[in-house]
């Protein structure tokens, strides 16, 4: 028989063993698709040239990440496929072939596997696409039609990209068999997993684990100003490599001391499924420490998703809380706006709030600021009904109002002292209510007591003055107005459709003088700007699932393959009259600790990971991260109960 | 003889292969297990001993007959009621060991008694007692691939008798064991059977593993041809063993009738070894 027919017998026959390889191929291989598919699909460019170029940029960073993803993937499966098919194998040593022939017969076969998957991802790639787009824009509440047109290229790329790793790590495999003497051939089918590590090695891989995993954590929630970014990628490396050192060291450790504890031992199933996990520690860790590092990632996306999300509704508050903003120095302007705007459009809320500039010489910070007062802020809000949730406010206490920033490097303390002109203030919050609108995202200002406002504005106002007659005496006198306040006149109107007639009119009060200026800005309601950011929060979404799906499936992968060597074990247990149910239960802990292990760390890491976030991007994200963490308990509950299911059926304790 | 029963057969015959195909593989075969006895069967490959061994010891049913454990016909005890005869009252001893090379050997012999929920601190003692008769105490933290031949054996052995089973079945016990270490196990059967704590049932084709047993049956193609008894000495014992086993390879050669190399007074045609207590010399 050829050696091509060995392959496709051998494939065909075992076709259970290669089932659950074929399926995780094929399931990065449909993820590719769809995002390659992505870039070339007509759907986005209904939102305009530059929402699709901002798109287009962010997918191909998601499909970057994905093909690292994949290089990662396919080396892990190749490899657990390699141990696996290399003890079956083995035996045709005694047949007369040569290793050469043994490990094209591996390529043969490893091809085959690859082709079917890249077959089947492909082709469910393509039956998927059009629900993928469908629940992407679900997702991003974006109102376009999907446009579904059949073009090659994404085939063309996904498979471009997917074959030479794939045939990398098969030619990998093809080398190692080739390698390896007779002997270990020979033995690989009967070959001892339990290999003792040294105590010793344990202990410092444990301890070092266990350090570096706590200063990366603490790096990543460490107060650093501008050292922020620096921090989080050194941390990023830190929490990786103590992962990594933790499931190889600490683990292994604990589990032999609880193997060691007969009294803790000796306690029914315990002698099995424990001593199992300690067997299977060495070969099963790094396993357990991708899923761990995979979780806490795809948490870490899906807050980021969320702060986007959140990012995006402040944006889309600010810039339309009111739909036309006046700034002037004309105090009287109110009445004759609202009229002019009255006549074309019915009025949702108004509000009128002056202010005035104070330079940056007169703060401790250096940074010039607008002064508001507290009775006019808390007219505003009331007039149209932004929170304002202060009583009154002392002499000696200032309220900061800005915007809300997606990203900050700048250690953001809520409760501070700020001097004005050496006089300390104690800031008593921050807050990001819309009060000036689009100005906020321009200026920071200060909400100050009234009397307060009315002693600095008229400091300002003498400043001004004697600065003038400093500089050019009488000249500048009577240029200087005898009320520096800047008035801004807000209003939100009902019908958005009609926003364009009031613009018009209102365009014509604009002017600017030398004694005098009337500005506006009109914010368009239906501006679909910034769609981009909706489409990066689902995207981001469906990374966190991919992610999540992948670690399922890569722990799913793991346990499938260690049923078929634990036939054995349980044949000689049943034989000894260890009932089936005894054995299942046995079986269901071990999975169970497989699974409960890589989530544990994950809830520690990805709290520290989101808590780093929320210093950057000035947002609460713990109820993101507790959603995150209860789907992803969901989905291992399901991977779960499958991998108990197929343990069962491949273990053969029905 | 009001020695209790513990495994009885009648009229037992199991069949393999499919409809049409069928391979008789015992046929027609009585047979009691008495506490205290110690027993090898003997036969050449093919000859049905394994098949036996696995009916006797609940693990396989028979196509037809009865097997009675403690009076109770098998055929109508639930799964879960074999396992738990199997857990309690029957120990196996299988010939590549069984040990599970996942847990060091202290936690092997253990096993059966942890699962049964006994307290961990009963486990050790027990383990520690028969290591000590097994000569195994200095082994005990070791794994399976750490450990020779012989001590796995014995580990075996060790991990068959910690609930205290009023049987003992080996198949093939010495099967993977060089001399030495085959003899020392026998040694620990003997013992064993001596201080009263199991009956011990092993299936060989090797008359000097045979010749520890108190009685020996030879089966041949399917039915039980003859019993010899052990009198005092064990040599000679061996010795009409090898006698016996020769004739019946001769039978087997000039394909002569089943029974007739056998003396008609010792025919097992009902074999209740206790009843009938004559053999061959």
């Amino acid at each position: 028989m050829s050696i091509g027919r060995l392959a496709f017998q051998n494939f065909r026959k075992s076709f259970h063993n290669y089932f659950s390889m074929i399926l995780s191929l094929a399931f990065t291989v449909l993820i590719l698709y769809n995002f390659v598919n992505l870039t070339f699909a007509e759907t986005f460019q209904a939102l305009g040239e530059r929402n699709k170029e901002y798109i287009d940029i962010i997918i191909r960073v998601i499909s970057f990440v994905l093909v690292c993803f994949m290089f990662f993937f396919i080396w892990y499966a190749t490899n657990v496929f390699l141990t696996k098919r290399k003890k079956e194998i083995g035996i045709y040593v005694f047949m007369g072939l040569t290793n050469r022939k043994i490990g094209k017969l591996y390529m043969l076969e490893t091809g085959l596997t690859g082709i079917v998957a890249l077959v089947l991802g492909i082709g469910a790639g393509m039956v998927t696409t059009w629900l993928f787009q469908m629940i992407l824009i679900w997702l991003s509440e974006i109102a376009i039609a999907i446009s579904f047109r059949f073009t090659w290229q994404p085939i063309v790329i996904t498979a471009v990209i997917y074959t030479p790793i794939y045939a990398f790590f098969v030619l990998k495999g093809y080398g190692n068999i080739v390698k390896s003497s007779v002997l270990e051939m020979i033995s690989a089918a009967r070959q001892n997993e339990y290999v003792k590590e040294s105590g010793l090695l344990l202990l410092i891989k444990a301890a070092l684990g266990v350090c570096i995993l706590a200063n990366g954590y603490a790096l990543a929630i460490r107060e650093d100003g501008y050292n922020v970014m620096g921090n989080l990628l050194l941390a990023t490396v830190l929490v990786i490599v103590g992962t990594y050192l933790l499931f190889g060291g600490f683990l292994p450790i604990l589990f032999q001391r609880l193997s060691k504890r007969k009294s803790f031992l000796y306690r029914r199933e315990r002698t099995l499924w424990i001593n199992n996990i300690v067997f299977r520690m060495k070969k099963n860790y790094r396993t357990y420490a991708m899923t761990c590092v995979l979780l806490t990632c795809s948490v870490t996306a899906i807050a980021a998703a969320f702060a986007e999300k959140g990012k995006y509704n402040n944006m889309v508050n600010f810039r339309n809380h009111y739909t036309f903003q006046i700034i002037s120095d004309r105090p009287e302007l109110e009445a004759e706006v609202t009229a002019l705007i009255a006549e074309d459009n019915e009025i949702a809320y108004h509000g009128c709030l002056p202010f005035f500039g104070m330079d940056g010489s007169h703060f401790s910070n250096g940074y010039s600021q607008g002064i508001m007062a507290f009775s006019d802020v808390k007219r505003l809000a009331e007039d149209t009904g932004i929170d304002f949730p202060y009583e009154s406010l002392a002499d000696d206490e200032l309220i900061k109002v800005s915007y809300e920033m997606l990203m900050s490097f700048v250690p953001d303390e809520k409760e501070q002292t700020i001097e004005i002109d050496g006089r300390p203030f104690h800031q008593i919050d921050k807050t990001t209510a819309p009060y000036l609108g689009y100005f906020q995202e321009s200026h920071g200002y200060y909400i100050v007591s009234d009397s307060v406002y009315a002693e600095l504005l008229s400091q300002c106002q003498e400043e001004r003055l004697s600065q003038c007659q400093e500089e050019l005496l009488s000249q500048c006198q009577a240029e200087v107005p005898a009320d520096i306040q800047t008035y801004t006149y807000n209003y939100k109107i009902v019908d958005a459709g009609n926003f364009d007639v009031s613009r018009e009119k209102l365009n014509g009060l604009t002017y600017t003088a030398e004694e005098s200026y009337v500005g506006l800005v009109a914010l368009d309601p239906d501006s679909d700007e910034i769609e981009w950011i909706k489409v990066e929060y689902s995207l981001c979404v469906f990374v966190f699932l991919v992610f999540v799906l992948a670690s399922g499936s890569i722990l799913f992968m793991r346990l499938y393959n260690d049923a078929f060597e634990e036939k054995e074990r349980y044949v000689i247990l049943q034989k000894m009259g260890i009932s089936p149910r005894t054995l299942r239960r046995a079986a269901a802990r071990e999975l169970l600790a497989a699974y409960a292990m890589p989530f544990l760390l994950m809830t520690l890491s990805s709290w520290f990971s989101v808590h780093s976030l929320e210093k950057l991007i000035s947002k609460n994200l713990k109820t993101v991260n507790l959603l995150s963490v209860v789907i992803i308990f969901l989905f291992f509950a399901v991977f779960y109960g499958l991998s108990v299911l197929f343990y069962r059926k491949n273990a053969e304790i029905l | 003889m009001n020695e209790k029963k513990i495994v009885e057969i009648k009229n037992m015959t199991k069949d393999y292969g499919a409809k049409g195909f069928r391979t008789k593989v015992l046929k027609g075969i009585d047979f009691t297990i008495f506490a205290n006895d110690f027993i090898a069967i003997m036969g050449p490959s093919g000859s049905g001993k394994t098949t036996l061994l696995n009916i006797l010891s609940t693990i396989d049913r028979p196509t037809q007959g009865f097997v009675l454990f403690h009076g109770k016909d098998i055929a109508k005890v639930s799964n879960q009621e074999l396992s738990q005869i199997r857990r309690d009252k029957i120990g196996f001893v299988f010939q590549d060991y069984n040990l599970l090379d996942t847990m060091t050997l202290q936690d092997n012999i253990a096993l059966p008694l942890s699962l049964n929920g006994i307290s961990g601190k009963t486990c050790l003692e027990r383990v520690g007692k028969l290591a000590d008769t097994f000569g195994l105490t200095g082994h005990l933290n070791k794994y399976p691939y750490q450990l020779s031949g012989g001590q796995k054996q014995r580990g075996a052995v060790c991990r068959a008798l910690i609930t205290e089973p009023e049987i003992l079945f080996a198949d093939e016990p010495t099967g993977a064991l060089d001399s030495k270490s085959g003899k020392d196990l026998l040694e620990c059967f003997r013992t064993v059977n001596e201080r009263g704590q199991a009956a011990i049932l092993m299936v060989t084709h090797d008359a000097f593993c045979a010749s520890y047993a108190k009685d020996v049956y030879i089966l041949n193609d399917g039915v039980m041809r003859c019993r010899l008894s052990r009198g005092n000495d064990r040599r000679e014992f061996y010795d009409r063993i090898m006698e016996v086993q020769a004739s019946v390879g001769k039978d087997d050669r000039s394909s002569a009738a089943p029974n007739s190399f056998v003396p008609s007074s010792t025919a097992p045609d009902n074999i209740d070894h206790r009843k009938k207590g004559g053999d061959l010399s």
